[in-house]
């Protein structure tokens, strides 16, 4: 038991962080969104001069809005499902369908997580169509305990500067949102599978409580 | 072999599975099996570009809208609105509750924020009056689904982009009906007022005490000129309009009625940033959902099977709407559409239905399917609110459900309700 909460400690205070972190990202994001967009209607409508890059630059908010906060509401158990099956199992039953299923939840974020790569490397090749950004950014840093470097748009394994200039942004920083949202989704997964694994063993009153504030979906 | 992520994909659903991951499970690990996994890469890249949309950008928008009228105190001005115009009649209450329910869906589309911010003030004022608690919860959830059926609409913003409709034309195809089930629980209302003497709340207003009203409602009214006038007008897309909208509001909020706090925003922002990436996320996985379904060929399987039933179109619109009812009971609007839209979407439109008028059918179905038990969201927002239990909420709104059912079959198999202003506007043909 010891060896479960010493293995939840470090996922639960990453989580507890960053995803703040995210969500106030996530905050700024929606308000620019916004303002990019009521902008855009200002410049048509009242100065007659239509503006090409806020549609591409709302669209890249949102997609990081998404990918920063969604973790945060699976966290909280936001996600949209039936549980009226697992209501009406036995205690300990629905405890472990539960366990199984977010095992089969790592799994399909796993496998998002080798795609999401193979995608944001891919975005390394196309520039964004409108959107410019005042410097480049060479980032690239080794992934602890693996022999994996993790990059975006460089071929070094360690890298990190910023190149100074005007210059079209790199779809990859588009892509690399939602992977990043499926990094933190796999890292709160992997939690929520622990915090599992210690409530079965009868140990969930030891479980620091999690917020369950998520607001409705579209209905 | 394909079409067997269906079943694989209902199974994960019914056990609790998330509806997000289950879109790509189901269809990921058929491919896999099927020996198609470059076809996984295209999923990814689907759910991606899914999400990259700049219509379905009008959701965090419209969630934003709502969030800021929620705080705002507009929900204060559009009953007492409600009540100048309603408040004298037998049952005066329970008609404020539904009209101004009827008001709050041209503000925010959303019914379960109708319920929270109608509830809370409405309820206890009922029971004040003597109506009892269940029966003040049941109307008000019964009222709420006119939310997302009056524009805007969430739920209609998802369905256009899924199935590539206009949102402009959902949005029109839609006031009628929301009207529609608005009179329909007012004719109840007034049934049962005068079956059981229900009371009246106040007296009767002069002209000038509704004129005040009026113009205290004046700029929350306002809101669903600007969106509806904006788009009809051609001045902004429904993004666009959505983002006028959020600005519009939290304007209201704080210059006008001044209700709204400054250090409230960043709360709104995040709550409404938290749903809009629920329901991104849903639809981009719906996204590359619909495309293995239709790698699969199961519309055209399904089809051929459902008209093995019956080749007469209105027996087979009877059995969607009963299908839809059933899914409405256990799963909410949003992810029901994302799903069942792409699958259900093309049989019917090859039968001669036309595309808005199914939409129509299916979201109005779909919305009354919250208020029905044993898991419609809008019942357990009405306990909380209340304080009632949700299996006595769910015996106090069956009286109220009849008459919705009766819109749904109305709208079925009267096209022209919802298809004539949109057909009026130009918006089909």
């Amino acid at each position: 038991m010891a060896l479960l909460l010493g293995l939840l400690a470090p996922f639960q205070l990453f989580n507890t962080h960053v995803l703040r972190v995210g969500r106030g990202i996530a905050v700024v994001c929606m308000g620019l969104m916004v303002v990019i967009i009521l902008t855009q209607v200002f410049f048509r409508y009242v100065l007659n001069d239509a503006l090409n890059w806020p549609d591409e630059a709302a669209r890249f908010l949102m997609l990081w809005m998404t990918g920063l906060i969604a973790p945060t509401a699976f966290r909280r158990g936001g996600f949209v499902s039936i549980d009226m099956f697992l209501r009406m199992l036995p205690r300990a039953m629905g405890a472990l369908v539960s366990l199984a299923l977010l095992c089969t939840s790592l799994l399909v974020l796993v496998v998002a997580m080798k795609l999401g790569m193979n995608h944001v490397n891919s975005g390394c090749l196309f520039n964004s169509a409108t959107l410019r950004v005042p410097f480049t950014l060479h980032l690239a840093f080794p992934v602890p305990f693996t022999d994996l470097s993790a990059t975006i748009c460089t071929k070094d394994d360690y890298a990190f500067s910023f190149e100074w200039g005007w210059t079209r942004l790199k779809l990859a920083h588009m892509y690399a949102s939602i992977y990043v949202g499926i990094i933190l989704l796999t890292i709160v997964n992997i939690e929520l599978i622990l915090r599992s694994f210690i409530s079965l063993s009868g140990q969930s009153d030891r479980l620091p409580l999690l917020t369950t504030d998520v607001p409705a979906g579209a209905e | 072999m394909l079409i067997w992520f269906l079943p694989v994909f209902l199974v994960f659903l019914l056990i609790g599975f998330p509806v997000v991951f289950g879109l790509v499970f189901a269809p990921g690990i058929l491919l896999y099996l099927n020996g198609q996994e470059r076809d996984i890469a295209l999923l990814y890249r689907n759910v991606y570009t899914g999400m990259d949309s700049f219509p379905l950008m009008a959701i965090p928008f419209f969630m934003l809208a709502g969030e800021l009228m929620n705080r705002g105190g507009i929900t204060m001005r559009l009953v007492e609105f409600s009540q100048a115009l309603m408040g004298h009649l037998r049952g005066g209450l329970a008609h404020v509750n539904i009209l101004s329910s009827m008001l709050f869906a041209g503000l925010s589309g959303s019914a379960v924020a109708d319920t929270s911010a109608l509830g809370s003030m409405l309820i206890p004022a009922m029971e004040k009056q003597g109506y009892t608690r269940r029966f003040a919860a049941a109307i008000t959830a019964a009222s709420s689904v006119i939310g997302p059926i009056i524009p805007p609409s969430g739920i209609m913003i998802i369905y256009a982009y899924v199935m590539g409709e206009s949102v402009a034309a959902l949005f029109l195809a839609g006031i009628v009906p929301g009207v529609l089930v608005g009179v329909g629980l007012m004719l109840m209302v007034k049934v049962m007022a005068d079956k059981y003497d229900f009371p009246v709340a106040s007296a009767k207003t002069t002209w000038g005490e509704r004129g005040q009203a009026s113009l205290r409602a004046f700029f929350p009214l306002m809101t669903p000129v600007i969106i509806l006038g904006g788009i009809l007008g051609g001045v902004f897309t429904p993004t666009e309009a959505a983002a006028v909208a959020a600005a519009y509001a939290l304007i209201i909020g704080l210059f006008v009625l001044k209700t709204l706090k400054l250090r409230e925003i960043p709360d709104v922002l995040m709550r409404a940033s938290m749903t809009s990436a629920i329901v991104l996320l849903l639809v981009g996985a719906a996204m590359a959902f619909k495309t293995v379904v239709s790698l699969s060929h199961a519309p055209e399987q399904l089809a051929a099977a459902i008209l093995g039933l019956s080749d007469n179109p209105l027996i087979l619109l009877f059995l969607i709407n009963i299908l839809l009812f059933i899914v409405g009971m256990f799963l909410d609007a949003g992810p029901a559409i994302i799903i069942l839209g792409p699958i259900l979407g093309p049989i019917f439109t090859s039968m001669g239905v036309d595309p808005v008028h199914f939409a129509i059918i299916m979201s109005v179905n779909l919305t009354v399917g919250l208020a029905t038990p044993p898991m419609g969201l809008v019942l357990f927002v009405a306990s909380s609110v209340s304080g009632e239990r949700v299996e006595t909420i769910a015996r106090a709104i069956l009286p109220f459900l009849a008459v919705e059912v009766l819109v749904i079959f109305l709208i079925t198999y009267v096209p022209a309700i919802s298809m004539t202003i949109p057909r009026l506007a130009g918006f089909v043909n």
